[in-house]
């Protein structure tokens, strides 16, 4: 998805619903902290924590390409349902 | 928590058995993941699939997926795989298999498997070598490669299961990889819903084991170097072969439509029983 607001709304208010709305969730008593995901998310949305378990950071530059939750092995880390994109390739596609 | 849970969570025995046994950084669950997203886009239902396997790590997989499943003894998936597809034909059978469970003890049960085209799904996660039993050599270890059972580097030379199951007779042969998941994707799904016997080779790493010998790095290091060592077939036919020398080619390598075992053997029961009518 591009940071281009939708029409109707302002640059604000669609960055306040991305922050309040984060699309990646990660569920901490899976994750083994391997940073799979950290590594590879395009967007740099996720960190590695103190905890050594990955984090969202950045919830609103995610651009729902779902590639964390794809290369996730521990099944820790999913998009939600409606955001998944069928073999979404122009943002964050496979180099 | 969010309140909804993610479509794979569905396929999943995900109270009982999560976290899984694999190590952090393991190919094997994102392998499982794709034939978990390539079984949800064909829309099948979870009773009318039966997940086979052996021994090893990638043999855990039928623990977690809430499919019919048959943990079997060390290389013999594909041949309980076959009786179950003969007691029950309309059943689409699955066998998950390590690189050693496949090529070492199952490489009869494989080839055999490919010959017959029997009509299962055989889906082979290579991490180059056993991983659950210590790191020892298995018959893919690359030549030179260090493993606990070859210290100074391995002298015998590596099985190519693609070329292997393409010789033997395979309707469809793949190798895929785990960096490239939408690719890997698209392959399982391909395989799961031809005919006949399928083989898709999934590159997966083994950091632990494998990566450790060989002072690979990281989880994150050797998903770098599926990223750079591999090529695409599509990309590799058209570049010269400088260029691609040294890189695993991945893709579909066959894709034929000959007649599975099931079908021949319905043909021969009709033929027969209309002559024991006559």
């Amino acid at each position: 998805m591009s940071e281009k607001p939708i029409k109707g709304q302002t640059k604000e208010e669609h960055c306040e619903t991305k922050v309040k709305k984060p699309a990646v969730h990660i569920f901490p008593e899976w994750c083994k902290g391997c940073g799979i995901c950290v590594a590879f998310c395009p967007k740099q949305v996720l960190e590695m924590g103190r905890d050594q378990k990955a984090h969202v950071v950045y919830p609103e530059k995610c651009i729902e390409c779902a590639l964390c939750a794809r290369r996730c092995p521990e099944f820790a880390v999913y998009v939600s349902e409606d955001h998944i994109k069928e073999g979404k390739k122009k943002n964050g596609g496979e180099k | 928590m969010p309140a909804r849970l993610p479509y794979a969570y569905r396929y999943l025995r995900s109270k009982k058995k999560f976290p899984h046994v694999w190590c952090p950084g393991c190919g094997i669950g994102i392998v499982m993941g794709s034939i978990i997203r390539a079984i949800d886009s064909l829309g099948w239902e979870l009773d009318d699939i039966l997940m086979v396997s052996g021994i090893g790590c990638t043999s855990r997989m039928p623990v977690y997926v809430d499919f019919n499943t048959l943990h079997t003894t060390h290389g013999r998936a594909l041949a309980f795989g076959t009786g179950a597809k003969m007691a029950n034909p309309d059943m689409k059978v699955l066998a998950v298999m390590g690189d050693g469970d496949s090529m070492a003890i199952g490489g009869n049960h494989i080839i055999h498997a490919a010959r017959r085209n029997m009509d299962i799904t055989a889906i082979i996660v290579n991490n180059n070598n056993y991983g659950m039993t210590g790191g020892q050599f298995s018959p893919t270890t690359p030549m030179g490669a260090r493993t606990s059972t070859t210290p100074y580097g391995m002298i015998e030379p590596d099985f190519d299961i693609c070329k292997l199951t393409k010789a033997a007779g395979a309707n469809y042969v793949a190798r895929g990889d785990v960096y490239h998941v939408i690719e890997l994707d698209s392959i399982i799904k391909k395989a799961l819903s031809g005919s006949g016997f399928r083989v898709v080779e999934a590159l997966a790493p083994c950091p632990t084991n494998f990566g450790r010998a060989n002072r690979l790095g990281d989880a994150v290091n050797m998903m770098e170097m599926l990223r750079n060592d591999t090529i695409n077939i599509v990309q590799a036919e058209k570049l010269p072969k400088e260029k691609t020398e040294g890189k695993i080619v991945r893709g579909v390598f066959v894709d034929r439509n000959e007649i599975g075992y099931i079908e021949r053997y319905q043909k021969l029961c009709d033929r027969v029983s209309a002559g024991v009518r006559k």
